[in-house]
Protein backbone atom coordinates (compact mmCIF):
# COMPACT_ATOMS: atom_id res chain seq x y z
CA UNK A 1 0.00 0.00 0.00
CA UNK A 2 2.59 2.33 1.23
CA UNK A 3 4.39 1.79 -2.53
CA UNK A 4 1.29 2.66 -3.80
CA UNK A 5 1.02 5.95 -1.86
CA UNK A 6 4.27 6.63 -2.66
CA UNK A 7 4.09 6.18 -6.52
CA UNK A 8 1.00 8.18 -6.94
CA UNK A 9 2.09 11.24 -5.05
CA UNK A 10 5.59 11.03 -6.71
CA UNK A 11 4.26 10.25 -10.09
CA UNK A 12 1.46 13.06 -9.70
CA UNK A 13 4.38 15.49 -8.37
CA UNK A 14 6.43 14.38 -12.08
CA UNK A 15 3.48 15.35 -14.07
CA UNK A 16 2.78 18.81 -12.06
CA UNK A 17 6.51 19.55 -13.01
CA UNK A 18 6.47 17.98 -16.82
CA UNK A 19 3.51 21.23 -17.56
CA UNK A 20 3.91 21.13 -21.60
CA UNK A 21 5.11 17.69 -22.42
CA UNK A 22 2.94 16.24 -20.28
CA UNK A 23 0.01 18.14 -22.13
CA UNK A 24 1.29 17.32 -24.83
CA UNK A 25 1.70 13.31 -24.26
CA UNK A 26 -1.76 13.49 -22.76
CA UNK A 27 -2.68 14.80 -26.66
CA UNK A 28 -1.33 12.30 -28.58
CA UNK A 29 -2.99 9.30 -26.97
CA UNK A 30 -5.94 11.89 -26.98
CA UNK A 31 -5.68 11.45 -30.88
CA UNK A 32 -4.93 7.93 -30.73
CA UNK A 33 -7.85 6.76 -28.88
CA UNK A 34 -9.74 9.64 -30.73
CA UNK A 35 -9.20 8.06 -34.22
CA UNK A 36 -9.56 4.17 -32.12
CA UNK A 37 -12.97 5.03 -30.45
CA UNK A 38 -14.29 7.12 -33.66
CA UNK A 39 -13.30 4.40 -35.74
CA UNK A 40 -15.28 2.18 -33.05
CA UNK A 41 -18.65 3.82 -33.03
CA UNK A 42 -18.66 3.51 -37.09
CA UNK A 43 -17.75 0.43 -36.52
CA UNK A 44 -20.38 -0.45 -34.10
CA UNK A 45 -23.00 1.13 -36.09
CA UNK A 46 -22.64 -0.12 -39.48
CA UNK A 47 -22.67 -3.45 -37.94
CA UNK A 48 -26.12 -2.74 -36.91
CA UNK A 49 -27.11 -1.68 -40.20
CA UNK A 50 -25.86 -4.95 -41.95
CA UNK A 51 -27.62 -7.54 -39.48
CA UNK A 52 -30.77 -5.44 -40.30
CA UNK A 53 -30.44 -5.44 -43.72
CA UNK A 54 -29.04 -9.65 -43.65
CA UNK A 55 -31.83 -9.97 -41.84
CA UNK A 56 -34.62 -8.22 -44.42
CA UNK A 57 -32.67 -9.86 -47.10
CA UNK A 58 -34.86 -11.82 -49.30
CA UNK A 59 -34.02 -14.69 -52.13
CA UNK A 60 -36.83 -13.63 -55.04
CA UNK A 61 -37.44 -16.96 -57.25
CA UNK A 62 -38.84 -15.78 -60.66
CA UNK A 63 -41.00 -17.96 -62.76
CA UNK A 64 -41.11 -19.14 -66.26
CA UNK A 65 -43.93 -17.75 -68.17
CA UNK A 66 -47.00 -20.40 -68.64
CA UNK A 67 -45.61 -22.59 -65.42
CA UNK A 68 -48.53 -24.84 -64.55
CA UNK A 69 -50.02 -25.69 -61.18
CA UNK A 70 -48.71 -29.26 -60.38
CA UNK A 71 -44.41 -27.26 -61.04
CA UNK A 72 -45.46 -24.35 -59.05
CA UNK A 73 -47.12 -26.70 -55.81
CA UNK A 74 -44.15 -28.80 -56.64
CA UNK A 75 -41.20 -25.78 -56.09
CA UNK A 76 -42.84 -24.08 -53.41
CA UNK A 77 -42.90 -27.44 -51.51
CA UNK A 78 -39.45 -27.78 -52.08
CA UNK A 79 -38.79 -24.17 -50.93
CA UNK A 80 -40.89 -24.71 -47.77
CA UNK A 81 -39.21 -27.86 -47.23
CA UNK A 82 -35.69 -25.97 -47.57
CA UNK A 83 -34.00 -25.00 -43.31
CA UNK A 84 -32.62 -22.06 -44.38
CA UNK A 85 -35.98 -21.05 -45.26
CA UNK A 86 -38.76 -18.78 -42.72
CA UNK A 87 -41.28 -17.90 -45.06
CA UNK A 88 -42.38 -18.53 -48.53
CA UNK A 89 -44.93 -16.16 -50.29
CA UNK A 90 -46.11 -16.37 -54.54
CA UNK A 91 -45.97 -13.04 -56.25
CA UNK A 92 -48.18 -13.29 -58.85
CA UNK A 93 -48.15 -11.63 -62.53
CA UNK A 94 -50.50 -8.97 -61.82
CA UNK A 95 -49.70 -8.79 -58.39
CA UNK A 96 -46.17 -7.90 -59.18
CA UNK A 97 -47.44 -5.22 -61.81
CA UNK A 98 -50.15 -3.68 -58.83
CA UNK A 99 -46.75 -3.38 -56.99
CA UNK A 100 -44.63 -1.40 -59.48
CA UNK A 101 -47.94 0.59 -59.25
CA UNK A 102 -47.93 1.37 -55.99
CA UNK A 103 -43.97 1.56 -55.22
CA UNK A 104 -43.16 3.40 -58.76
CA UNK A 105 -46.37 5.79 -58.85
CA UNK A 106 -43.58 8.76 -60.97
CA UNK A 107 -44.05 5.39 -63.58
CA UNK A 108 -47.63 4.82 -63.49
CA UNK A 109 -47.94 5.99 -67.04
CA UNK A 110 -45.08 3.63 -68.49
CA UNK A 111 -47.06 1.25 -66.58
CA UNK A 112 -50.92 1.70 -68.18
CA UNK A 113 -48.97 1.65 -71.76
CA UNK A 114 -48.18 -1.36 -71.28
CA UNK A 115 -49.70 -4.13 -73.73
CA UNK A 116 -48.72 -7.11 -71.61
CA UNK A 117 -47.92 -7.50 -68.38
CA UNK A 118 -43.99 -7.93 -68.44
CA UNK A 119 -43.59 -8.50 -64.86
CA UNK A 120 -42.72 -12.39 -64.14
CA UNK A 121 -44.49 -14.31 -61.58
CA UNK A 122 -41.95 -15.22 -58.64
CA UNK A 123 -41.52 -17.00 -54.93
CA UNK A 124 -40.33 -14.12 -52.51
CA UNK A 125 -38.57 -16.16 -49.84
CA UNK A 126 -37.71 -14.57 -46.58
CA UNK A 127 -34.58 -16.53 -44.71
CA UNK A 128 -33.73 -17.36 -41.75
CA UNK A 129 -30.87 -15.18 -39.83
CA UNK A 130 -27.37 -16.38 -39.10
CA UNK A 131 -23.64 -17.44 -40.73
CA UNK A 132 -25.78 -21.43 -41.02
CA UNK A 133 -28.37 -19.87 -42.89
CA UNK A 134 -26.09 -17.67 -45.10
CA UNK A 135 -24.29 -21.10 -45.99
CA UNK A 136 -27.43 -22.61 -46.44
CA UNK A 137 -28.81 -19.79 -48.25
CA UNK A 138 -26.33 -20.11 -50.60
CA UNK A 139 -26.87 -24.01 -51.06
CA UNK A 140 -30.78 -22.89 -51.70
CA UNK A 141 -30.51 -20.76 -54.58
CA UNK A 142 -28.27 -23.03 -56.26
CA UNK A 143 -30.87 -25.50 -55.84
CA UNK A 144 -33.85 -23.27 -56.72
CA UNK A 145 -31.78 -22.29 -60.09
CA UNK A 146 -31.97 -25.90 -60.95
CA UNK A 147 -35.62 -26.85 -60.50
CA UNK A 148 -38.00 -26.91 -63.56
CA UNK A 149 -40.33 -23.74 -64.23
CA UNK A 150 -37.25 -21.39 -62.39
CA UNK A 151 -36.22 -18.71 -64.65
CA UNK A 152 -34.00 -16.69 -62.21
CA UNK A 153 -33.01 -16.65 -59.05
CA UNK A 154 -31.69 -13.58 -57.21
CA UNK A 155 -29.76 -13.26 -54.29
CA UNK A 156 -29.65 -9.93 -51.85
CA UNK A 157 -27.46 -10.93 -49.14
CA UNK A 158 -24.90 -12.13 -52.47
CA UNK A 159 -24.22 -8.36 -52.58
CA UNK A 160 -24.31 -7.99 -48.46
CA UNK A 161 -21.48 -10.50 -48.42
CA UNK A 162 -19.53 -8.89 -50.49
CA UNK A 163 -19.89 -5.61 -48.50
CA UNK A 164 -19.38 -7.82 -45.11
CA UNK A 165 -15.99 -8.67 -46.71
CA UNK A 166 -15.40 -4.56 -47.68
CA UNK A 167 -16.30 -3.35 -44.02
CA UNK A 168 -14.05 -6.60 -42.09
CA UNK A 169 -11.22 -4.90 -44.38
CA UNK A 170 -12.13 -1.48 -43.64
CA UNK A 171 -12.35 -2.92 -39.96
CA UNK A 172 -8.81 -4.32 -40.10
CA UNK A 173 -6.98 -1.32 -41.74
CA UNK A 174 -8.91 1.05 -38.55
CA UNK A 175 -7.35 -1.36 -36.45
CA UNK A 176 -4.02 -0.76 -37.79
CA UNK A 177 -4.13 2.58 -38.27
CA UNK A 178 -5.16 2.89 -34.01
CA UNK A 179 -2.10 0.63 -33.26
CA UNK A 180 0.13 2.28 -35.33
CA UNK A 181 -0.87 5.95 -33.23
CA UNK A 182 -0.96 4.05 -30.14
CA UNK A 183 2.79 2.50 -30.64
CA UNK A 184 3.38 6.68 -31.26
CA UNK A 185 1.17 7.30 -28.12
CA UNK A 186 3.13 5.06 -26.33
CA UNK A 187 6.65 6.30 -27.31
CA UNK A 188 5.62 10.29 -26.42
CA UNK A 189 4.56 8.63 -22.76
CA UNK A 190 7.92 7.29 -22.70
CA UNK A 191 9.37 10.02 -23.51
CA UNK A 192 7.80 12.36 -21.19
CA UNK A 193 8.55 9.51 -18.45
CA UNK A 194 11.75 8.92 -19.47
CA UNK A 195 12.16 13.08 -19.07
CA UNK A 196 10.48 13.21 -15.66
CA UNK A 197 13.70 10.22 -14.51
CA UNK A 198 16.13 12.88 -15.63
CA UNK A 199 14.52 15.30 -13.52
CA UNK A 200 14.54 12.72 -10.68
CA UNK A 201 18.13 11.24 -11.28
CA UNK A 202 19.48 12.27 -8.12
CA UNK A 203 16.60 10.93 -6.46
CA UNK A 204 16.75 7.73 -8.61
CA UNK A 205 20.66 7.50 -7.72
CA UNK A 206 19.87 7.58 -4.33
CA UNK A 207 16.88 5.26 -4.34
CA UNK A 208 19.39 2.90 -5.62
CA UNK A 209 22.00 3.18 -3.70
CA UNK A 210 19.79 2.71 0.00
CA UNK A 211 18.76 -0.02 -1.40
CA UNK A 212 15.05 1.12 -2.41
CA UNK A 213 13.02 -1.57 -3.43
CA UNK A 214 12.36 -1.93 -7.14
CA UNK A 215 8.39 -1.37 -6.49
CA UNK A 216 9.91 2.22 -5.29
CA UNK A 217 12.13 3.46 -7.70
CA UNK A 218 10.06 2.37 -10.76
CA UNK A 219 6.63 2.34 -9.41
CA UNK A 220 6.29 6.39 -10.41
CA UNK A 221 7.22 5.92 -14.03
CA UNK A 222 4.38 3.19 -13.87
CA UNK A 223 1.99 5.63 -12.44
CA UNK A 224 2.99 8.20 -14.63
CA UNK A 225 2.30 6.75 -17.59
CA UNK A 226 -1.06 5.33 -16.30
CA UNK A 227 -2.49 8.88 -15.28
CA UNK A 228 -0.65 9.87 -19.26
CA UNK A 229 -2.39 7.04 -20.69
CA UNK A 230 -6.03 6.87 -18.59
CA UNK A 231 -6.15 10.52 -18.48
CA UNK A 232 -5.42 10.46 -22.53
CA UNK A 233 -7.86 8.16 -23.11
CA UNK A 234 -10.75 9.41 -21.03
CA UNK A 235 -10.10 12.72 -22.67
CA UNK A 236 -10.50 11.14 -25.79
CA UNK A 237 -13.57 9.04 -24.99
CA UNK A 238 -15.27 12.64 -24.02
CA UNK A 239 -14.11 13.61 -27.77
CA UNK A 240 -16.27 10.95 -29.06
CA UNK A 241 -18.92 11.13 -26.87
CA UNK A 242 -19.46 14.73 -27.71
CA UNK A 243 -18.86 13.74 -31.83
CA UNK A 244 -21.82 11.13 -31.04
CA UNK A 245 -24.16 13.64 -29.46
CA UNK A 246 -23.82 16.05 -32.40
CA UNK A 247 -23.95 13.10 -34.46
CA UNK A 248 -26.78 11.93 -33.46
CA UNK A 249 -29.03 15.37 -33.31
CA UNK A 250 -27.87 16.58 -36.82
CA UNK A 251 -27.49 13.46 -39.07
CA UNK A 252 -29.55 11.12 -36.69
CA UNK A 253 -33.14 11.50 -38.79
CA UNK A 254 -31.39 10.74 -42.24
CA UNK A 255 -29.55 7.74 -40.62
CA UNK A 256 -31.99 6.26 -38.93
CA UNK A 257 -33.94 5.06 -42.87
CA UNK A 258 -30.21 3.22 -43.27
CA UNK A 259 -30.20 1.37 -39.68
CA UNK A 260 -33.27 0.99 -38.74
CA UNK A 261 -35.66 2.45 -35.62
CA UNK A 262 -34.27 4.27 -32.53
CA UNK A 263 -30.76 6.11 -32.27
CA UNK A 264 -27.55 5.71 -33.82
CA UNK A 265 -25.74 3.86 -31.16
CA UNK A 266 -22.87 4.70 -29.36
CA UNK A 267 -20.41 2.41 -28.02
CA UNK A 268 -21.17 -0.42 -25.39
CA UNK A 269 -19.53 -1.44 -22.35
CA UNK A 270 -16.64 -3.34 -23.81
CA UNK A 271 -15.91 -0.56 -26.68
CA UNK A 272 -16.02 1.74 -24.04
CA UNK A 273 -13.10 -0.62 -21.89
CA UNK A 274 -11.44 -1.00 -24.98
CA UNK A 275 -10.47 2.36 -25.02
CA UNK A 276 -10.08 3.57 -21.26
CA UNK A 277 -8.26 0.53 -20.18
CA UNK A 278 -6.38 0.56 -23.43
CA UNK A 279 -4.92 3.78 -22.48
CA UNK A 280 -4.21 2.92 -18.98
CA UNK A 281 -1.91 -0.28 -20.23
CA UNK A 282 -0.42 1.71 -22.73
CA UNK A 283 0.61 4.10 -20.40
CA UNK A 284 1.41 1.81 -17.94
CA UNK A 285 3.36 -0.15 -20.26
CA UNK A 286 5.25 2.79 -21.87
CA UNK A 287 5.97 3.97 -18.32
CA UNK A 288 7.58 0.75 -17.50
CA UNK A 289 9.40 0.21 -20.41
CA UNK A 290 10.83 4.01 -19.58
CA UNK A 291 12.04 3.24 -16.39
CA UNK A 292 13.62 -0.56 -17.06
CA UNK A 293 17.02 1.26 -16.86
CA UNK A 294 16.41 2.74 -13.73
CA UNK A 295 16.66 -0.51 -12.00
CA UNK A 296 19.91 -1.97 -13.79
CA UNK A 297 22.92 -2.78 -11.77
CA UNK B 1 33.21 -8.67 7.59
CA UNK B 2 34.77 -7.81 3.69
CA UNK B 3 37.23 -10.12 1.97
CA UNK B 4 38.75 -10.09 -1.55
CA UNK B 5 39.98 -12.66 -3.66
CA UNK B 6 41.79 -12.31 -6.20
CA UNK B 7 40.01 -9.40 -7.09
CA UNK B 8 39.92 -7.47 -10.42
CA UNK B 9 38.08 -4.84 -12.40
CA UNK B 10 38.80 -4.34 -15.91
CA UNK B 11 37.47 -1.38 -18.71
CA UNK B 12 37.87 -1.86 -22.02
CA UNK B 13 40.88 -3.81 -23.32
CA UNK B 14 43.14 -4.55 -21.02
CA UNK B 15 42.25 -1.51 -19.11
CA UNK B 16 42.93 -2.64 -15.56
CA UNK B 17 40.89 -0.69 -12.56
CA UNK B 18 41.74 -3.23 -10.02
CA UNK B 19 44.20 -6.40 -10.36
CA UNK B 20 44.46 -9.28 -8.12
CA UNK B 21 43.69 -7.63 -5.08
CA UNK B 22 43.16 -9.98 -2.01
CA UNK B 23 42.49 -8.30 1.57
CA UNK B 24 40.40 -8.97 4.73
CA UNK B 25 38.72 -6.15 6.92
CA UNK B 26 37.30 -7.15 10.00
CA UNK B 27 34.29 -6.70 11.11
CA UNK B 28 34.00 -3.35 13.68
CA UNK B 29 37.23 -1.88 12.18
CA UNK B 30 38.15 1.50 11.00
CA UNK B 31 39.84 1.39 7.61
CA UNK B 32 41.51 3.90 5.64
CA UNK B 33 42.60 2.94 1.95
CA UNK B 34 45.39 5.52 0.66
CA UNK B 35 46.81 5.72 -3.13
CA UNK B 36 47.07 8.32 -5.46
CA UNK B 37 44.64 9.46 -8.24
CA UNK B 38 43.85 6.37 -10.42
CA UNK B 39 45.23 3.73 -7.39
CA UNK B 40 41.90 2.00 -7.52
CA UNK B 41 40.24 3.32 -4.10
CA UNK B 42 37.01 4.44 -5.50
CA UNK B 43 36.95 1.65 -7.98
CA UNK B 44 36.87 -0.72 -4.97
CA UNK B 45 34.35 1.05 -3.13
CA UNK B 46 32.19 0.69 -6.12
CA UNK B 47 32.85 -2.67 -6.02
CA UNK B 48 31.67 -3.21 -2.79
CA UNK B 49 28.22 -1.05 -3.02
CA UNK B 50 27.75 -3.04 -5.95
CA UNK B 51 27.10 0.18 -8.13
CA UNK B 52 29.41 -2.24 -10.42
CA UNK B 53 29.99 -6.03 -11.12
CA UNK B 54 33.69 -7.58 -10.55
CA UNK B 55 35.69 -8.83 -13.77
CA UNK B 56 37.60 -11.23 -11.78
CA UNK B 57 37.72 -12.80 -8.39
CA UNK B 58 35.44 -12.69 -5.58
CA UNK B 59 34.18 -9.97 -2.94
CA UNK B 60 32.59 -11.41 -0.08
CA UNK B 61 30.71 -9.03 2.42
CA UNK B 62 29.39 -10.56 5.57
CA UNK B 63 29.58 -14.10 4.00
CA UNK B 64 28.01 -12.91 1.03
CA UNK B 65 29.72 -13.03 -2.55
CA UNK B 66 29.00 -10.13 -4.12
CA UNK B 67 29.42 -10.88 -7.39
CA UNK B 68 26.45 -13.48 -7.38
CA UNK B 69 23.95 -11.44 -6.41
CA UNK B 70 20.84 -11.00 -8.33
CA UNK B 71 19.51 -7.59 -8.66
CA UNK B 72 16.37 -7.80 -5.92
CA UNK B 73 19.32 -9.40 -3.67
CA UNK B 74 21.76 -6.23 -4.47
CA UNK B 75 18.91 -3.76 -3.67
CA UNK B 76 18.63 -5.97 -0.42
CA UNK B 77 22.66 -5.83 0.60
CA UNK B 78 22.70 -2.08 -0.31
CA UNK B 79 19.96 -1.32 2.78
CA UNK B 80 23.09 -2.87 5.11
CA UNK B 81 25.57 -0.22 3.84
CA UNK B 82 26.02 3.34 4.67
CA UNK B 83 27.57 5.41 1.82
CA UNK B 84 29.48 9.12 1.53
CA UNK B 85 30.47 10.62 -1.62
CA UNK B 86 33.14 13.50 -1.26
CA UNK B 87 30.12 15.51 -3.55
CA UNK B 88 27.45 14.76 -1.47
CA UNK B 89 24.93 13.70 -2.75
CA UNK B 90 22.03 15.80 -1.41
CA UNK B 91 18.82 16.19 -3.22
CA UNK B 92 18.62 19.85 -3.72
CA UNK B 93 14.91 20.33 -3.75
CA UNK B 94 14.22 18.74 -0.72
CA UNK B 95 15.45 19.51 2.93
CA UNK B 96 17.99 18.56 5.33
CA UNK B 97 15.19 16.29 7.22
CA UNK B 98 13.60 14.76 3.71
CA UNK B 99 16.77 14.38 2.63
CA UNK B 100 17.75 11.97 5.52
CA UNK B 101 14.38 10.53 5.51
CA UNK B 102 13.89 9.70 2.31
CA UNK B 103 16.12 6.93 2.47
CA UNK B 104 13.68 5.66 4.86
CA UNK B 105 10.67 6.58 2.92
CA UNK B 106 11.77 4.76 0.03
CA UNK B 107 12.17 1.48 1.62
CA UNK B 108 8.59 1.83 3.12
CA UNK B 109 9.20 2.52 7.24
CA UNK B 110 6.16 3.71 8.76
CA UNK B 111 5.79 7.88 8.63
CA UNK B 112 6.17 7.85 12.61
CA UNK B 113 9.53 5.33 12.43
CA UNK B 114 10.53 7.29 9.64
CA UNK B 115 10.45 10.85 12.13
CA UNK B 116 11.50 9.66 15.09
CA UNK B 117 14.84 7.94 13.66
CA UNK B 118 15.34 11.11 10.94
CA UNK B 119 15.26 13.37 13.65
CA UNK B 120 17.36 11.18 16.60
CA UNK B 121 20.37 10.62 13.59
CA UNK B 122 20.09 14.76 12.63
CA UNK B 123 20.35 15.32 16.39
CA UNK B 124 23.58 13.14 16.85
CA UNK B 125 25.22 15.06 13.73
CA UNK B 126 24.35 18.23 15.70
CA UNK B 127 21.89 19.37 13.18
CA UNK B 128 18.71 19.35 14.97
CA UNK B 129 18.63 22.94 14.47
CA UNK B 130 18.80 23.25 10.57
CA UNK B 131 15.45 20.17 10.05
CA UNK B 132 14.06 22.70 7.58
CA UNK B 133 16.70 24.06 5.26
CA UNK B 134 17.84 23.53 1.85
CA UNK B 135 21.17 21.88 1.10
CA UNK B 136 22.16 25.26 -0.30
CA UNK B 137 22.11 26.87 2.83
CA UNK B 138 24.01 24.66 4.31
CA UNK B 139 28.20 25.03 4.42
CA UNK B 140 30.04 22.35 3.38
CA UNK B 141 30.68 20.62 6.26
CA UNK B 142 26.78 20.72 7.38
CA UNK B 143 26.08 19.29 4.00
CA UNK B 144 29.02 16.53 4.95
CA UNK B 145 27.08 16.00 8.20
CA UNK B 146 23.44 15.26 6.79
CA UNK B 147 25.26 13.06 4.32
CA UNK B 148 26.19 11.13 7.01
CA UNK B 149 23.20 11.35 8.57
CA UNK B 150 21.22 9.72 5.64
CA UNK B 151 24.49 7.20 5.73
CA UNK B 152 23.72 6.23 9.41
CA UNK B 153 19.54 6.78 9.08
CA UNK B 154 19.53 2.91 8.16
CA UNK B 155 21.40 1.50 11.03
CA UNK B 156 24.00 -0.04 8.24
CA UNK B 157 26.67 -2.56 9.43
CA UNK B 158 28.71 -1.29 7.09
CA UNK B 159 29.83 2.52 6.12
CA UNK B 160 31.92 3.29 3.00
CA UNK B 161 32.74 6.73 1.91
CA UNK B 162 34.56 7.92 -0.87
CA UNK B 163 36.89 11.06 -0.26
CA UNK B 164 34.68 12.21 2.32
CA UNK B 165 36.64 15.60 3.14
CA UNK B 166 37.67 16.07 -0.44
CA UNK B 167 35.15 19.31 -0.28
CA UNK B 168 36.43 20.55 3.12
CA UNK B 169 38.84 22.73 4.69
CA UNK B 170 41.31 21.03 7.62
CA UNK B 171 38.53 22.02 10.33
CA UNK B 172 35.55 20.64 9.04
CA UNK B 173 37.36 17.39 7.67
CA UNK B 174 38.19 16.39 11.10
CA UNK B 175 34.77 16.99 12.40
CA UNK B 176 33.63 14.54 10.14
CA UNK B 177 36.33 12.04 11.15
CA UNK B 178 35.43 12.28 14.40
CA UNK B 179 31.75 11.48 13.29
CA UNK B 180 32.86 8.31 11.48
CA UNK B 181 35.43 7.60 14.71
CA UNK B 182 31.92 7.62 16.76
CA UNK B 183 30.05 5.50 14.42
CA UNK B 184 32.92 2.90 14.49
CA UNK B 185 32.84 2.77 18.42
CA UNK B 186 29.31 1.67 18.14
CA UNK B 187 30.60 -1.17 16.10
CA UNK B 188 29.61 -0.09 12.45
CA UNK B 189 32.78 -1.06 10.09
CA UNK B 190 33.69 2.20 8.55
CA UNK B 191 36.06 2.32 5.08
CA UNK B 192 37.29 5.17 4.21
CA UNK B 193 39.32 6.17 1.09
CA UNK B 194 41.63 9.18 1.19
CA UNK B 195 44.62 10.51 0.26
CA UNK B 196 44.90 12.92 2.99
CA UNK B 197 47.68 11.68 4.86
CA UNK B 198 47.33 13.97 7.40
CA UNK B 199 43.89 13.15 8.20
CA UNK B 200 45.19 9.60 8.50
CA UNK B 201 47.88 10.46 10.85
CA UNK B 202 45.50 12.46 12.83
CA UNK B 203 42.55 9.27 13.25
CA UNK B 204 45.69 6.63 13.74
CA UNK B 205 43.58 3.19 11.81
CA UNK B 206 45.04 0.48 9.66
CA UNK B 207 45.84 1.74 6.19
CA UNK B 208 45.49 -0.46 2.77
CA UNK B 209 47.79 1.25 0.01
CA UNK B 210 47.11 0.71 -3.69
CA UNK B 211 48.77 2.13 -6.66
CA UNK B 212 48.04 1.24 -10.36
CA UNK B 213 44.88 -0.87 -9.23
CA UNK B 214 47.15 -3.61 -6.88
CA UNK B 215 48.04 -3.22 -3.33
CA UNK B 216 50.80 -1.86 -2.49
CA UNK B 217 50.92 -2.12 1.47
CA UNK B 218 49.51 -2.18 4.93
CA UNK B 219 50.56 0.02 7.37
CA UNK B 220 49.08 0.82 10.97
CA UNK B 221 48.87 4.73 11.67
CA UNK B 222 48.20 3.75 14.96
Amino acid sequence: MKVVVYAFEEAWASLRRSGKSAVISMGTIAIAFVTLGGFLLVSVNVQRALDRWMEAAEMSVYLVEGVNDETLASLESYLRAQSAVAAVEFISKARALERFRTDAPELADVAGSLADNPFPAAFEVRLNSGALAAELAEELARGATAREGVADVRYDRRWLARLLVIVASARVAGGLAAGVLMLGAAFTVAAVVRLSLYARRDELEIMQLVGAPFSFIRGPSVVEGLLLGGIGATAAFAVVGLAYVMMARWLGPDLAGLIGEGQILFLGFSEAAVMLIGGLAVGAGAGAWASRAATQV
Amino acid sequence: MIETQGLGKMYGRGLYALQDLTLTIDKGEFVFMTGPSGAGKSTLLRLLLLQERPTEGDVIVGGRNLARLTRAEVQAYRRTVGFVFQDFKLITTKTVFENVSFALRVLGLPVEQQRRRTYQVLKWVGLQHRLNSLPSELSGGEQQRVAVARALVNEPHLILADEPTGNLDPDLSLEIMNLFRDINASGTTVVVATHDRELIKWVGRRVIQLEHGRLAGMEDAR
